[in-house]
């Protein structure tokens, strides 16, 4: 087993469309807009649900408790291919008729969601769009990083990144081998602890449908081109 | 002129030579400080332009991507993460912007927002080039560097460094220098004091003996004084040894003179008082005679006693007047209108001898506060100089008045002047240095020592007319000398 780690979300989506990789965490934006190329493999369990949301966080100082309080901001994305770091955002934009030029000033890509977290409580960016899970387990984990910050919206409940693998893997062997090990891994003491540190409950098999709301918002932001 | 006291020509060479010393230790350290704190600051200023050098290279080539791909994460990262770097210096801020000017970056984002434009004031601070500018007052130190890719520039790093510890470093040194200098100056002034001082002793040495030997005896210098002084100052002070004992030796001499000419002036005044005690002698002989023939005779008798007592008389007033003026020198009552008439009975022989004549003005009147004993001794002498001074048949004439507070005498004779070397002895202020005399009978030492007794000042004048006028002026003593009459 080799463990694979990328800067980018496209980097590592390209490398499990290529099929160099048995399987990958990957986010559920990637997941839908390549469905038909890809299975899931397993969806984490966070709160007992498979759900996780996205926040849009700002500087704690700040007043405005709206969305629209936001315009004109320069404002930090995780990833172009994130979900909660940019499709959900932008998608609320989209809503409105607007692309992210459109509403803020300037925009950037933190490339990672504890970097927006640190883009916001510095002061580079005015707000930033951040996957709630990472924000909250940052928040446990790192008080220090989000103090200066705090959650101005957080989105519906949409579908936890999975692990996927290629719909024909090169090795099925090792992607079973792969699903099996997650779908176990509460059952076992050195899983658990994995569990632990991730503030996940579990791995359990999903149906590809749970994430027809992230598929839905990519339509959206599709439509406006 | 007196020169002022507080005036540095005045000051005493020991201290004079130390205080030199300490304003060169001033000059001095206050150059080799300047040196320092220049090199320093030089040093300082190269040291810093290597670090920051150093450290825009490194953060120019860790930029240069990311500025390239104009991705304000990754420039943000970087700055973020070089200040927590320790790199020998302490960036205050550091801006990236991009190839249009505008922000990409900054390590203090609230302050300057990303795409933000460049304030002009802000790029004031900066020269033209790679530059460091030093802001001295704000402990600032500001530098930037472009970052060129394919010969296209694409962005540049401004710098704004606190040179705050490099300032205070400076500060310290001052301090130090300072604080060592003023130490160093003053323990080499301190040093210098006593060296010049000691070496200064055998010059007060001299200068005591020199000051002791203008008020009276010239002492020698003892023997263990001239061999602690040793060298230079052994053979100045055996010189002066030497001479010391010449102006003692002339010193005698005056003395023994002196003593010789007053027994000559009570020999010749002895031989004039014999010839006044002898002149009424024979009349008065001749009246014992007259009185042993003819003394049955009433009118007879009658004058030859009138002639005797006219004759007792005279010898009185003349032993009187001898009396008087020799019976004690420190004789200390108030002189009278008399006291100096008699004067005229001792002089009489003289005048007589050299057929003089006398004209006698005595404007004073009673009890005139001088000492009368050294008065009637320095104008007797006076008179008699001037009678001895005055050719034959020609007259001398006496004036005394009293004139502020001052008592005067003038003593006139038409002789043919007193010459020169006598006349600035007698005005001289200081009757030590007596000139040895080659005539016996002008007793001017006697005259200059008595004036010099009474506090008195003589005067010189050698009118146009010929001759000479001595004028003795004795200030008036308010009281003490009605009390011991």
């Amino acid at each position: 087993m080799q463990l694979v780690q990328r800067r980018t979300y496209q980097e590592i989506t390209a490398l499990l469309l290529s099929g160099q990789l048995s399987g990958a965490w990957i986010c559920g934006y990637p997941y839908v807009r390549y469905r038909e190329h890809l299975q899931l493999l397993a969806v984490p369990i966070w709160l007992g649900k498979p759900l996780y949301r996205s926040y849009v966080i700002v500087d704690k100082q700040r007043a405005g408790e709206s969305f629209d309080d936001l315009r004109g901001d320069i404002h930090a994305y995780s990833d172009p291919d994130s979900n909660s770091g940019f499709l959900v955002t932008t998608a609320l934009l989209a809503e409105m008729g607007l692309r992210p030029p459109d509403f803020f000033s300037s925009f950037f890509y933190a490339y990672g969601h504890r970097n927006v977290v640190r883009a916001v409580s510095s002061g580079l960016a005015q707000s930033g769009s951040v996957d709630g899970y990472v924000y909250e387990v940052l928040r446990e984990v790192e008080p220090a990083l989000t103090e200066p910050t705090r959650v101005l919206r957080k989105s519906e409940w949409l579908g936890f990144p999975p692990i996927a693998a290629p719909a024909e893997p090169r090795d099925p062997e090792a992607t079973e081998l792969l699903t099996q090990a997650l779908l176990r891994m509460d059952k076992d003491e050195s899983g658990r602890e994995i569990l632990k540190m991730l503030r996940l409950d579990k791995f359990e098999r999903e149906a590809p449908e749970m994430f027809d709301r992230i598929a839905h918002k990519f339509e959206q932001v599709q439509r406006l081109g | 002129m007196m020169p002022n006291r507080l005036w540095p020509t005045a000051w005493p060479i020991s201290l004079k030579v130390p205080l030199l010393v300490a304003c060169l230790m001033v000059a001095v350290s206050a150059l080799v400080s300047e040196r320092v704190l220049t090199r320093l600051a030089q040093m300082q200023q190269d040291n810093l332009q290597e670090l920051t050098a150093t450290y825009l290279d490194g953060l120019s080539s860790s930029l240069l991507p990311h500025v390239l791909r104009e991705d304000v994460w990754e420039v943000f990262d970087i700055l973020d993460r070089s200040r927590g770097r320790d790199v020998g210096l302490q960036p205050v801020r550091t801006v990236v912007a991009n190839g249009d000017g505008r922000v990409l970056a900054a390590s203090d984002p609230r302050w300057l927002p990303v795409k933000s434009a460049l304030p002009a004031s802000f790029r004031q601070q900066y020269l033209e080039g790679h530059g460091l500018r030093i802001a001295e007052d704000a402990s600032r130190a500001y530098t930037r560097r472009i970052m060129v890719h394919q010969g296209r520039e694409i962005g540049t790093i401004f710098a704004e460094i606190d040179i705050a510890p490099l300032l205070a470093e400076r500060s310290e040194v001052l301090a130090t220098l300072l604080i060592t200098n003023m130490i160093l100056t003053l323990g080499l002034a301190t040093v210098g004091y006593f060296a010049v001082r000691r070496m200064l002793g055998p010059v007060r040495v001299l200068a005591r003996h020199l000051d002791r030997g203008r008020k009276g005896e010239v002492e020698p210098i003892a023997e263990p004084l001239i061999r602690q002084a040793g060298g230079e100052f052994a053979r100045l002070f055996r010189r002066y040894n030497a001479m010391a004992a010449a102006v003692n030796e002339r010193r005698a001499l005056a003395d023994r003179l002196a003593e010789e000419e007053k027994l000559a002036s009570l020999g010749r005044l002895t031989s004039g008082m014999a010839h006044e005690i002898n002149n009424p002698l024979g009349g008065m002989l001749n009246a014992v005679d007259a009185m042993r023939r003819h003394g049955h005779q009433a009118s007879v008798r009658e004058r030859s006693m009138r002639l005797l007592e006219q004759g007792l008389k005279g010898i009185r007033d003349v032993v009187r007047a001898a009396l008087m003026t020799y019976r004690n020198q420190s004789e200390l009552r108030p002189i009278s209108k008399a006291d100096l008439d008699d004067l005229r009975l001792l002089i009489k022989p003289e005048l007589r001898r050299k057929n003089l004549q006398l004209v006698w003005e005595n404007n004073v009147g009673d009890e005139i506060n001088v000492p009368a004993s050294a008065v009637r001794q320095a104008a007797l002498n006076l008179l008699l100089n001037a009678c001895a001074a005055a050719p034959e048949g020609s007259a001398i004439s006496v004036q005394i008045t009293l004139d502020r507070g001052l008592f005067k005498l003038a003593v006139a004779d038409c002789g043919p002047g007193l010459p020169d070397q006598f006349r600035s002895y007698l005005e001289s202020a200081n009757a030590s240095s007596a000139p040895i005399q080659d005539n016996a009978g002008l007793g001017l030492w006697m005259i200059r020592r008595l004036a010099d007794e009474i506090g008195g000042q003589i005067m010189v004048e050698c009118p146009d007319t010929g001759g000479t006028v001595i004028r003795l002026c004795v200030p008036l003593q308010h009281e003490g000398l009605r009390d011991v009459a």
